[in-house]
């Protein structure tokens, strides 16, 4: 790679300056925040999903953090998808291909919505945890050491899948399509294929290596790296399982190498959009 | 990847072949576009004129052959935007975004300085529009956006599709002065056009190409065919000879009595004058260019 294909921090202000100058980043900031409230405020609605292991321990907050960190991921991804596909829709892409040059533009995105994405998982711990100990009150705390380390995992998640958002949108160009593409994926089609991948290993029993791929998809391996931390405070030797029930997965790997997965998946992606981003005609 | 521009202002578009499919968009053209001049690229519609020029500029890749600016592939060149300005379509603004604000993020892109976003917006007549929405702009003004746009990098080159498309006639001689300015002043410009007309008045040298492939390249005066002279006299046959002595062989005697002769009028008077020939009348013809324009494009009866 020669320097001509990373983007100028001229480049990278222009992208920076063109996703904060619509309403988009904004818009989609408000549901950040207002699951982010709603889901800590009722954590206990949370705790009935884990069905009762860990009453009363300090791991409900940062479970419900988790949870609320989860869905932040999809609206980072949300905003990269719009982001990339934003030049096709209103036809700019000719012009700023012709500036900037198609990769530099690529990574330029993707930087930028890295940081607007994080920003986001930012957003959702700063209200959450407020929503949290309004609203669990009763509830012990969860360590600071905890509530720092979920963040930075968090904001790390959401970075990623808000480039993986980037990456969809420059090879889907059409921004309705990636963006039902998007959403069917990570809230049907990944489930969907987690079952089917789980349905050969009994329950109870040691999951087969079939079953053992649903950790490798990327919204589960963004989960698990989520719920790896709140599993432990809240089920010590149980963890595992916990991780399992809330990411939908079966023998999952600890929080780095469900985050390796995740930022290989991205990699992936990112290679994509360069090579078919890269010779695709623009007319 | 990353190629110095030779800074010679040139564009060489060599044994060009685009396929969309089954279509051949553009079939084995080769033209030059040099400094110093306006080069019109004229071709009715769907002749390829849109694929070249996005061609040259690295939006679709060619199936064979290559086109270079300033001897290199458009997308490898380094600092693009200081080589070549491109107006490709009344394009480029998000529409929520003021002209100002998008001047401002491109400018930003080609590492052009902030001051350079009110010059150019000088340069276009667009200072009292400048904080206006763009998707409110109408179609001409967004055509002045997109030219502001390429000036920003104060290129060497520009090139432009259609640029007349939008603008009202006032516009139209507006841009036609721009353009011979910039050219004159010794850089490059390449603008596309189906209008024969509109091209005609601004292009010191014109490509024509029909059906994807080169049907003229050359100065514009030479699409307007030899000059022709109708000449009424009274001894048809004895200026024919002293023409003809003259080294002017192509001469055609016409229904009325008189001569059509493939010469300049004045060559033609001083050798009737010569030869004791009186003229009665003498009427200089040129080929018609609209007529040239079609019989080359095969899109009617020469």
């Amino acid at each position: 790679m020669t320097t001509d294909l990373l983007p100028t921090a001229g480049v990278l202000r222009a992208e920076a300056l063109k996703a904060l100058s619509v309403r988009t980043w904004w818009a989609l900031a408000i549901p950040v925040g207002l699951l982010a409230v709603m889901v800590n405020l009722f954590g206990g609605l949370f705790s009935s999903a884990v069905a009762g292991v860990g009453d009363g321990l300090p791991g409900i907050l940062l479970a419900s953090l988790a949870y609320a960190l989860s869905l932040t991921t999809v609206f980072a991804a949300l905003h990269g998808v719009v982001l990339a596909t934003a030049e096709f829709r209103h036809r700019t892409a000719t012009t700023t291909y012709l500036l900037a040059g198609r990769v530099p533009t690529l990574l330029a995105k993707a930087a930028v919505a890295a940081g607007v994405g994080a920003a986001y998982a930012l957003l959702a711990i700063v209200l959450g945890l407020l929503a949290g100990l309004l609203g669990q009150g009763a509830a012990p705390l969860p360590s600071v050491g905890g509530i720092v380390m979920l963040s930075v995992v968090g904001i790390v998640v959401a970075a990623l899948w808000a480039v993986l958002g980037v990456a969809l949108g420059t090879v889907l160009v059409n921004q309705a399509g990636a963006v039902v593409v998007l959403l069917v994926y990570v809230f049907a089609a990944e489930n969907l294929v987690s079952l089917i991948l789980r349905s050969g290993t009994e329950e109870g029993s040691a999951p087969s290596a079939i079953a053992r791929l649903t950790s490798f998809l990327p919204a589960n391996a963004g989960d698990i790296a989520l719920y790896d931390l709140p599993a432990r405070e809240l089920g010590g030797r149980f963890a595992s399982s916990i991780v399992e029930g809330l990411a939908g997965v079966a023998g999952p790997p600890p929080a780095w190498g469900a985050l390796l997965v995740l930022l290989v998946w991205t990699g992936a992606g990112l290679a994509v959009a360069w090579v078919v981003g890269g010779r695709r005609d623009v007319t | 990847m990353g190629r110095e521009p030779d800074g010679s202002g040139r564009i060489e578009v060599s044994g060009l072949t685009k396929r969309f499919g089954t279509v051949e968009a553009v079939r084995g053209l080769s033209f030059a576009v040099e400094p110093g001049a306006v080069t019109g690229f004229l071709g009715p519609n769907g002749s390829g004129k849109t694929t070249t020029l996005r061609a040259i500029l690295g939006l679709v890749a060619p199936t064979a052959g290559s086109a270079l600016v300033e001897g290199a592939p458009y997308a490898e060149l380094t600092g693009p935007a200081r080589v070549v300005g491109a107006v490709l379509e009344a394009q480029g603004a998000h529409p929520a975004r003021t002209a100002r604000r998008h001047l401002q993020v491109c400018a930003s892109a080609v590492g052009a300085p902030e001051q350079r976003v009110d010059e150019v917006l000088a340069l276009v007549g667009l200072i009292d529009a400048a904080d206006r929405a763009a998707g409110g702009y109408s179609l001409g003004m967004a055509q002045r956006l997109a030219l502001a746009t390429a000036l920003l990098g104060d290129p060497r080159i520009l090139v432009l599709d259609e640029p007349g498309n939008g603008l009202d006639p006032q516009g139209i001689a507006w841009l036609r002065e721009f353009l011979r300015g910039f050219a004159h002043s010794g850089r490059s410009v390449l603008v596309s056009s189906h209008q024969l007309a509109e091209i005609a008045q601004t292009a010191d040298r014109l490509v024509v190409i029909s059906g994807g492939t080169c049907v003229y390249q050359g100065p514009a005066d030479g699409l307007h065919g030899r000059p022709a002279v109708r000449v009424r006299c009274s001894d048809p046959v004895r200026l024919a000879e002293a023409l003809a002595a003259r080294g002017v062989l192509e001469i055609d005697h016409v229904a009325d009595g008189g001569l059509a002769v493939a010469a300049d009028a004045v060559l033609v008077g001083d050798t009737a004058l010569a030869a004791g020939v009186a003229l009665y009348g003498l009427v200089e013809e040129r080929a018609d260019l609209e007529a040239m324009f079609l019989r080359l494009t095969g899109g009617g009866v020469a």
